[in-house]
């Protein structure tokens, strides 16, 4: 029982720290310059 | 006198239904839901042109061209027996069992001499014709990176969710990979007034139609942008009903490859909402098949079967319009 118990105390704390390490953080870092526009080689035909 | 069925009038349904009815030319559109009221809901607000067909569907349909727009999942069976009729299909789809299964009819297809135009909305589909657009400022492209950000209707929304629950599909090196969906997370950042949303990788059809347009190319990847809870829960039933109509979406389209010496970075993108998008690109593609514009016949991606410049030109004009993102250091723009 007692083997049991820790076993679920320690599948709880690896879900916890796996879902906070899913949430947590940035894919990366935006551009620093440039931006979009219209894009208007399209317009010829 | 052109006749166009369109089987389904959902979000994009009901978009694509009003885009053709606007469209010189086309003098009448066939509805089909099995959703009845919503079916007269929809051809009462399209007035005279529209028609319904109601359900159980005893004739054939006497049109010029089919639009699926129904449920993920259906278009590939209703798209079979159409082609035996020897009509050209516009599927709407995102799924990739749908988009692998129409693909599959290529052969059939090329032999009744019709085309099926394969995943033809938002992304896939314009994201196709972007591709193809970025593609031709190369000599060889090695790469094709896409990501959109937006849901339209209900079943975008379910299917959205669905995604980011399965395995990815990415094509590396010459392979098929597949990642678990909500993995890879990557900041993208895309036409304002989206800007940067993190996305991830799903279960999207992008790289089956890009692979066979661009054979040749080394990589072709997918990501969906996703909130914190929508990649937590993504394995989970939907907790929440979805949404009539989503808000704003984009798309986003970086193509890598070689011109002349030197290697460079295109990225194109565009922002509407889903549906209406997906209802202009569907439309757009539905009457160029019906003059006989689409470049081939058998089953294909809008990359291989329009020409981008007078389609993205055309869809300009119907309000769906695409953008360049123009870098001083275009190679860190990812």
């Amino acid at each position: 029982m007692k083997m049991l118990r820790r076993a679920l105390v320690a599948l709880g704390i690896a879900a916890t720290i796996a879902a906070v390490l899913r949430v947590r953080g940035t894919g990366g870092v935006p551009p620093q310059g440039g931006g979009w526009q219209e894009l208007t080689d399209t317009e010829s035909s | 006198m052109t006749r166009i069925a369109v089987l389904g009038v959902g979000a994009v349904g009901a978009r694509v239904a009003r885009q053709l009815l606007s469209t010189d030319g086309i003098t009448e559109v066939v509805l089909r839901d099995e959703q009845t009221e919503r079916l007269e809901a929809v051809a009462r607000s399209l007035g005279d042109g529209a028609r319904i067909d109601t359900h159980p569907y005893v004739a054939p349909l006497d049109v010029d061209v089919v639009v699926l727009a129904g449920p993920v999942g259906t278009h590939v069976d209703v798209a079979r027996g159409l082609l035996a009729q020897g009509m050209p299909i516009v599927s709407v789809s995102d799924g990739v069992a749908d988009v692998r299964g129409l693909l599959d009819l290529d052969i059939e297809a090329r032999e009744r001499g019709v085309s099926v135009a394969v995943g033809v909305a938002m992304a896939p589909g314009l994201s196709c014709v972007l591709a193809a657009h970025a593609a031709a400022r190369f000599d060889q492209i090695d790469e094709v990176h896409v990501a959109k950000a937006g849901t339209g209707g209900p079943a975008c929304a379910r299917a959205h969710h669905r995604a980011l629950g399965a395995m990815s599909l990415d094509w590396r090196d010459g392979g098929w990979v597949q990642r678990s969906g909500g993995s890879g997370r990557e900041l993208c950042w895309f036409p304002d007034p989206i800007g940067a949303e993190d996305c991830y990788r799903a279960a999207l059809p992008d790289a089956l139609l890009l692979v066979q347009a661009f054979p040749g190319v080394s990589r072709v990847t997918s990501r969906v942008a996703a909130t914190r809870r929508d990649r937590l829960t993504a394995r989970l039933p939907m907790l929440w009903p979805s949404h009539p109509e989503g808000g704003p979406g984009a798309i986003r389209v970086e193509v890598r490859g070689r011109r002349g010496s030197s290697r460079d970075v295109t990225v194109l993108g565009a922002m509407d909402r889903p549906a209406v998008a997906a209802g202009a690109v569907a439309a757009l593609t539905a009457r160029w098949a019906t003059q006989g514009r689409l470049r081939r016949t058998g089953a294909g991606g809008l990359a291989e079967l329009v020409e981008p410049v007078p389609f993205l030109a055309e869809l300009r004009a119907r309000g769906v319009r695409a953008a360049v993102f123009q870098s001083d250091a275009a190679g860190q723009a990812r």
